[in-house]
């Protein structure tokens, strides 16, 4: 007699057919990168290994929907979350391959793209996750390899800080999490998320034990420092500073992604069991109305009194972390009303795409402006540049109108997605929400002031001192990928917005979405 | 039809953008070849489009729609074009002269450093007027409202480095907007008010339902605004004369030919609304007969020879305008509207070959356009001074020239009208202030010819030594506009009836026989052949007469010469408080809205350098920050669960 849970366990293995060939790639790259040192070769390799991994992906894409033991035993599961989170960091880990191609030495290339495929095994990984045990190991495979990427390009002492700092808070958010993890565990006796978020429904009611609060807070704090969210964001300033444009693009973008996969996982608010968003109560919104409130403010206010624009678009990032945060604060209240607004979790699956799009385009502005001898690194390096590279000043723009949220721009339809979720909220905390949305408008309009200034600086000042010209392929493939996708999600957003609306359950049994696509039968 | 009624809108949009784009760096002094091709192209498919209307039976409008622009709860906008008699008239008008024009400007605008920029604008021109004409409905038809108003603009101001040129533009576009908002709002009443449609058709079909009601007298005086602003009509006439400051072939295309009679067909168009609606009618009629007449006592006196058209213009629209108000009797709305359609097809003619005359001599004279300066030039100027002689007669209304047959239409109208009509007394007024006014027009018309090219040869040395007539591919489009100017009007109507025909296959319109009325023809002959007699007396034979009459009446000939210092006025009454209002304006939001703005920003930046100590750097302190917000956390919502 068959044994349906020995089956289930058989099963993953096919889902993670693409994870698995990223990390034997790597595996391969760091073998091969000792007989030959040839950044064109490795980065080749590294950019064929994601298109074949992309097409291995359509092939593992599940045709129906996973059963009662696979979602209660199985440590992974393929959702439309997962799908989708995989799309994007394999376009976005594409992009970073190229962005970085003349940022590393031939010498340890290999290493390098290596270390980028485990990440991005790492986060498909995490975006697949149904287990306590599974998500962890997944978030420290992106995590490790990241410490060591931090050291490859850049090796003067202001690198080996930022390296050394972003190792140690990682590590001390590591156990935070793991700590936060345990007490999960503890209350619910089970590793399993859906079995987790059972038993913490079945408390409903029922006061929660103050146990399942100091999880979720040590949960939260643990995450916070993947998406900068205050007050785990210190290291975000000092480490993109000290670290390559392209670098800190990564760092901008990747852990973010993980980060909010995650939290969306952990929370309860996408979990193959069907929705479970409530099951930690009607305290999780409130804690995560004040880390979001705080964190944008915060990010904002700090960003305003910056002239180094790496450590601008550093409080810039920590400020839209606060703003998908928002997300997450009503994700809960959307699910309980059952709302057909997609400014949830949805709305963060688009922003991500959006914020990767202009963050990675602007570091790779201040990247191709940069020589050797002169790294673009104050805003009055800026200055002119409207004269001076008229082509790269208007992508520059472009990125900047989306970071501030102008029409037209994926910015825009991110924000107002995220805007009216949290207007459309519902329940007793909706005015709360709306003090929210009130609190998102004003810090859009702070953060209007210090990216204007910029287009400002590059239009109507004198150079102070003009900027070579440079031709670097790599660095002008990245500028335009991103723009195409700050635009055409700006201009035409809906085929993402579907996409995006329908990884939560609540949205994906909606009919006239469902229709469109070749795959409704993942989703129950 | 429908199948290629899309491409006369869109084939000039396509030559402008082709110009736009590639003329500057690739095209350049070849950068007239899409723009005249387009154009070529959309006049051939509106004479396609005309003939098809002539051969049916019975005239329907074909109706394509090409999407649904915009459905926004109870806004429903089609991408639709209607091609029916009314449509086909003035397209065939619009992109023939504009082919013409095209090839003039070839020659004109030869080693202009903006010639390609030209050609885009005049290609894009034509595009929002050809899309304007086939609107069916009405937020189309204010898309190519506003959009040929862009282009005037842009026209006007050509030569942006000179700084009348730049304010004649600003004023042009700023004096439109105000008739556009009129227009604006009277096409938001009509919206409300017929069940939330735009469209012509549903529009009209509902108008009997307001039939004599304020309302609709509002509507029709709101939309009617917007043709006050368009065609510059009092009060809003002050911009069109100061248009004159664009290139000649703009000021024949645009400000004679085509744009500036675009409030006229407007008015056409809805006449199933005017019609119901006397009191409109009677404000349309007279507005249009007082600026028939104050634009041609100005022009008496002008020395500019391109402003004495430009307020002939004025004057002309007025007569047409006339034409519409006078349709005051279900009986004579078909000849009301025949009439001013009609001038204003033999006007496009002859006004467009004026216009482009008085470039000619302009051309010539070294850009030297004020007619004291020169004179007797019908030696030196040949072909200019016989095409601009036919476009004058035609003008005056000289017995058989085009012009003759279709101000006759009018002022017959406004006879009828007042025989007929709700008030009797007033359009007696206007019909005699049209007749006045077509002796007016006979007289200054040949003033400034007489002056232009009769007496000794005077010539201003900016011209230079050698002084010529201009080239052949800006003469022949002079001889065939001078053909047309001095023939169509004729061939049209009173020969094979053929335009009178067409326009009554409009649908909404129904033929009445009229007859043409023999008096008021012989009446008006003699009236204009009075005026040139004068003319020819005061200017060719007593050449003294002219200033002695001047010094005679003073002041009344100073009012005329400063139209009746009515830009002062605007300038007193209207832009100086304005500008005032704007000082208040500009302090307030200097000194209380900024400061307040600035007190907001100090206040962020504040917060900011109270927060910027803590990133001080040190690792240890971070993971401190972090474990300390840890347990902020913890502590509070444990209490919060406690409490």
């Amino acid at each position: 007699m068959p044994n349906p849970i020995i089956d289930a366990l058989k099963n993953i293995y096919p889902l993670a057919v693409p994870e698995i060939a990223l990390i034997a790639l790597a595996c391969l790259l760091y073998l091969a990168g000792t007989w030959r040192r040839d950044r064109d070769l490795w980065g080749t390799v590294a950019l064929v290994a994601l298109a074949s991994v992309g097409v291995v992906l359509w092939y593992t894409v599940p045709t129906r929907p996973p059963t009662a033991a696979e979602v209660y035993a199985a440590p992974i599961i393929l959702d439309r979350l997962a799908l989708l989170t995989k799309v994007i960091t394999l376009i976005g880990g594409a992009i970073l391959v190229i962005f970085t191609w003349y940022d590393i030495s031939d010498k340890l290339a290999a290493e390098f793209y290596g270390c980028m495929l485990l990440i991005l095994a790492g986060i498909g990984l995490t975006a697949m996750s149904n287990d306590l045990i599974a998500l962890f190991l997944s978030l420290e495979l992106i995590s490790i390899p990241t410490y060591v990427m931090l050291y490859i390009p850049r090796r003067d002492d202001l690198g080996r800080e930022a390296a050394t700092k972003y190792f140690l808070l990682s590590v001390f958010s590591s156990g935070i999490l793991l700590f936060g993890f345990s007490y999960l565990y503890g209350i619910a006796g089970s590793t399993n998320l859906s079995a987790i978020m059972d038993a913490l429904r079945s408390t409903q009611g029922v006061d929660l034990p103050v146990l399942v609060l100091v999880a979720l807070v040590m949960v939260v704090a643990g995450l916070g420092f993947k998406i900068t969210a205050v007050p785990f964001h210190f290291y975000a300033p000092d480490v993109y500073q000290g670290t390559t444009a392209s670098m800190a693009a990564l760092l901008a973008f990747l852990p973010k992604v993980a980060g909010f996969v995650a939290l969306a996982r952990v929370l309860g608010f996408v979990v193959p069991a069907g929705p479970a968003a409530i099951a930690f109560g009607p305290h999780l919104p409130k804690l995560l109305w004040i880390v979001a409130a705080v964190t944008m403010t915060l990010g904002n206010v700090l960003a305003l009194l910056q002239t180094n624009l790496k450590r601008l678009l550093a409080y810039s990032s920590i400020a839209h972390a606060g703003y998908m945060l928002m997300g997450l604060t009503v994700a809960q209240s959307l699910e309980a009303t059952n709302s057909n607004v997609p400014g949830g979790v949805e709305a963060i699956m688009f922003y991500l795409v959006a914020y990767g799009g202009m963050t990675i385009g602007a570091f790779a502005v201040f990247s191709y402006l940069s020589t050797p001898e002169r790294e673009v690194e104050m805003e009055d390096d800026l200055a002119g540049l409207g004269v001076s590279h008229p082509g790269v000043a208007l992508l520059m723009t472009l990125f900047l109108f989306s970071l501030i949220g102008v029409p037209l721009t994926a910015g825009f339809v991110g924000k107002m997605m995220l805007f009216f979720g949290a207007l459309s909220g519902k329940g007793d905390s909706g005015v709360l929400f709306r003090w929210l949305a009130a609190i998102m408008a004003v810090n859009a309009a702070i953060g209007a002031w210090y990216y204007l200034r910029i287009i400002a600086k590059m239009y109507l000042h004198r150079p102070v001192k003009p900027l070579p010209k440079t031709k670097a392929l790599p660095k002008l493939m990245t500028l335009w990928s991103c723009a195409l996708v700050t635009l055409v999600f700006g201009i035409y957003p809906k085929p993402l917005v579907d996409l995006a609306a329908r990884t939560t359950p609540r949205l994906a049994s909606n009919q006239s979405v469902a229709k469109a696509s070749p795959h409704t039968a993942i989703n129950p | 039809m429908a199948d290629y009624l899309w491409l006369i809108p869109c084939l000039p949009l396509l030559a402008s953008i082709v110009i736009a784009f590639a003329g500057p760096r690739w095209l350049r002094g070849q950068s007239h070849w899409p723009c005249l091709l387009a154009v070529a192209a959309a006049c051939f498919l509106s004479m396609l489009v005309a003939g098809e209307i002539i051969s049916q039976e019975q005239g329907d409008a074909t109706l394509k729609t090409y999407y649904s622009w915009v459905q926004s709860g109870k806004l429903d906008v089609g991408m639709t074009l209607r091609a029916d008699a009314l449509s086909a008239i003035m397209l065939v008008t619009v992109t023939f002269v504009g082919t013409l024009i095209a090839i003039y400007s070839a020659g004109y605008m030869h080693g202009d450093p903006g010639y390609p920029r030209f050609f885009a604008c005049v290609a894009l021109f034509i595009f929002c007027m050809t899309g304007l004409v086939m609107a069916d409905n009405f937020v189309l038809l204010y898309a190519g409202w506003e959009g040929v108003g862009v282009c005037s603009y842009l026209l006007i101001g050509f030569w942006f480095q000179r700084p009348s040129a730049a304010a004649a533009a600003r004023k042009a576009f700023l004096v439109n907007r105000i008739g556009d908002f009129g227009f604006m709002l009277g096409i938001l009443l009509l919206w409300s008010q017929f069940g939330f449609r735009l469209d012509y058709q549903s529009v009209f079909d509902r108008a009997d339902t307001l039939a004599g009601t304020s309302t609709l007298t509002a509507i029709c005086l709101l939309l009617f605004c917007g043709a006050v602003g368009k065609s510059a009509q009092f009060p809003l006439h002050v911009w069109l004369a100061d248009a004159m400051e664009g290139p000649s072939p703009v000021s024949a295309l645009i400000h004679a030919a085509t744009m500036v009679t675009a409030g006229v067909y407007m008015v056409a168009r809805c006449m199933p609304l005017y019609q119901l609606a006397p009191d409109a009618l009677l404000a349309v009629a007279g507005i249009g007969a007082f600026t028939a007449m104050l634009a041609a006592l100005i022009a008496l006196t002008q020395t500019d020879l391109k402003r004495v058209l430009a307020y002939s213009t004025m004057s002309q629209l007025g007569y047409m305008f006339l034409a519409l108000g006078s349709a005051a009797h279900p009986t004579i709305t078909y000849a009301a509207v025949l009439a001013a359609i009609f001038h204003l097809f033999t006007h496009a003619f002859f006004k467009a070959l004026l216009f482009l005359a008085a470039g000619s001599v302009m051309h010539a004279m070294g850009d030297v356009i004020d007619m004291r300066r020169f004179s007797g030039l019908r030696r030196l100027l040949p072909t200019t001074h016989w095409t601009f002689l036919m476009g004058a007669l035609a003008l005056s209304g000289f017995p058989l020239w085009s012009g003759f047959w279709s101000k006759d239409e009018i002022l017959g109208v406004a006879l009828e009208a007042s025989k007929k009509g709700v008030f009797p007394t007033y359009y007696m007024i206007f019909f005699m202030a049209g007749v006045i006014t077509a002796a007016l027009t006979a007289f200054y018309t040949f003033r400034a010819y007489f002056l232009t090219f009769w007496g000794e040869e005077r010539i201003p040395p900016e011209a230079g030594e050698h002084a010529h007539e201009s080239p052949p591919i800006m003469t022949v489009p002079l001889v065939i506009l001078a053909v047309l100017a001095a023939g169509i009007g004729l061939v049209a109507q009173p020969l094979t009836g053929w335009f009178g025909d067409l326009l009554a296959k409009t649908p909404g319109l129904h033929e009445h026989p009229h007859h043409a009325n023999i008096i008021v023809m012989l009446g008006s002959s003699l009236f204009a052949i009075a005026g040139i007699a004068l003319a020819y007396w005061m200017y060719v034979k007593e050449p003294k007469t002219a200033d002695e009459l001047a010094d005679s009446v003073p002041g009344l000939y100073d009012a005329s010469r400063n139209k009746f210092y009515l830009d002062e006025a605007y300038y007193n009454g209207i832009v100086r408080p304005a500008h005032a209002t704007s000082v208040v304006c500009r302090i307030f939001d200097l000194y209380i809205l900024d400061g307040l703005i600035d007190l907001l920003a100090h206040g962020a930046r504040w917060l900011g350098q109270l927060f910027r100590p803590i990133q001080n750097g040190l690792v240890q302190f971070y993971a401190l920050a972090m474990v300390l917000g840890l347990g902020v956390f913890l502590i509070s919502l444990v209490w919060a669960l406690g409490g």
